[in-house]
């Protein structure tokens, strides 16, 4: 008797939301006429201007008031298709108290733990464990807040709770591929849960709700179910998503970002086990474009490498080279052909004797 | 004769249709689901599971309601 005193006042409650919901569409309808009205106030604004370029023959000014047009243009079009969905809807019976009563019925039949909350107006449902592609995510409970269902089409009037959570290793928001802090992504059920909420059919819009969470969209989730658990980078284990992950080609594992780099020569990813730092410009170079220099040993980075040799040995050899030049056998190169500097001026003053 | 058709699938349509006499189920599936599996979806008639050869009676209602839909992901 107390079930049924409770479904009837569960139903009173649910048959004012209906009806407020019912109301909420007019007022929402009239927003959708005023913004589509601003934009049309806007657009002969606009037009206004361009008559004015026109004539005036201003064309640059006149391409500025086209190109805003065309903008104003596709706003009242998108106003109004909306205006015409809120608008074009077939006209349905009110609610009755006797119709939401089967609907409760119905719904105590199709799930369990189906709850009527009075004081907080939700009514809840819980699914059954849901495990997609061997990844269990649990049960969830599908909570219908009656106060936001007048506000279905400016606000989502349900949540999905994980109930018995196992969120994605990298965001432990989202407790379900399609489910972001206990926001449910409908997809394609979006319209058919407008409509059934719309047409009064409760249990209808739970077990939609349910449908979307027992099918797992692998085009569009929030986090993949592959990478659920996460990667773990080789070097340090921390996990993170594949985004985040890089792939090095000589040992063939996955870095996270502070375990990885860039090769300073050609830009590949390798990880920093794998690289070497360049012993000139202490940067990274992957095994492929590191080179050792043949007279130190040095290993160097194509870039800093000249002539095959690392700049300190290239400096050395220079510096030799230029050693020799000033005294091979004790002679130089005379940068002034009248006068030999080993033998100094007394040796110019005897040559002109 | 008249049943009240509620199709969750898609859009969601809910209205009366006119059928034959002695249509069951199963057939009714068939001319208005054509090409898609009954054991994707739940059926109920008067908001109880029927088996499928329940013949359809006037002022019947009848809700089909996939058990697999995709969601998705807001970018």
């Amino acid at each position: 008797m107390d079930d049924i005193k409770n479904t009837i006042k569960m139903a009173n409650q649910i048959e004012d939301a209906l009806l407020k919901l019912r109301n909420h569409c007019y007022v929402e309808l009239l927003n959708q006429i005023g913004r589509a009205a601003e934009k049309l106030r806007e657009l002969t604004e606009t037009s206004k201007k361009l008559a004015v370029c026109l004539s005036h023959n201003w064309l640059s000014a006149a391409e500025v008031c086209g190109i805003h047009i065309v903008g104003l243009t596709k706003d009242v079009t998108y106003y109004l298709s909306q205006l015409e969905k809120l608008a074009d809807k077939p006209t349905k019976p009110m609610p009755t108290l006797s119709v939401i009563v089967e609907e409760l019925k119905q719904l105590r039949r199709e799930f369990n733990g189906v709850e009527f909350d009075k004081t907080e107006g939700v009514v809840s449902v819980v699914t059954g464990p849901i495990t997609l592609d061997d990844v269990y995510l649990g049960p969830f409970k599908i909570q219908l807040d009656l106060k936001k269902l007048p506000k279905l089409y400016v606000d989502v009037p349900y949540s999905c709770i994980a109930l018995d959570p196992h969120p994605a290793a990298t965001n432990e928001e989202v407790t379900h591929p399609h489910v972001s802090n206990d926001r449910l992504c409908e997809g394609e059920g979006t319209a058919a849960i407008r409509a059934a909420l719309e047409g009064d059919r409760l249990c209808d819009f739970f077990m939609l709700v349910k449908g979307i969470l027992n099918t797992y969209s692998p085009d569009s989730p929030y986090v993949r179910l592959e990478e659920w658990d996460g990667q773990a980078c080789y070097e340090c284990g921390y996990v993170t998503d594949s985004e985040n992950t890089y792939y090095c080609d000589f040992c063939e594992n996955i870095f996270c970002e502070e375990c990885s780099t860039c090769c300073r020569s050609c830009d590949e990813t390798v990880c920093l086990s794998c690289s070497t730092r360049c012993s000139h410009c202490d940067e990274h170079v992957c095994p492929n474009c590191i080179k050792e220099c043949p007279e130190c040993g040095s290993l160097c980075c194509s870039s800093c490498l000249e002539d095959n040799l690392c700049p300190k040995c290239l400096e050395e050899l220079e510096n030799e080279n230029e050693n020799r030049t000033r005294q091979p056998t004790g002679t130089t190169t005379n940068p002034n052909p009248g006068r030999t500097e080993a033998n100094g001026p007394e040796s110019e003053i005897q040559d002109q004797r | 004769m008249r049943i009240l058709f509620i199709d969750n699938d898609g859009a969601g349509f809910a209205d009366y249709i006119d059928i034959a006499e002695n249509t069951t189920v199963e057939q009714f599936f068939k001319i208005k689901m054509s090409g898609n599996e009954a054991s994707d979806y739940m059926i109920r008639v008067n908001r109880q599971p029927v088996a499928k050869d329940y013949v359809l009676q006037e002022g019947d209602r009848i809700t089909i309601t996939p058990t697999k839909i995709e969601g998705a992901f807001v970018a």
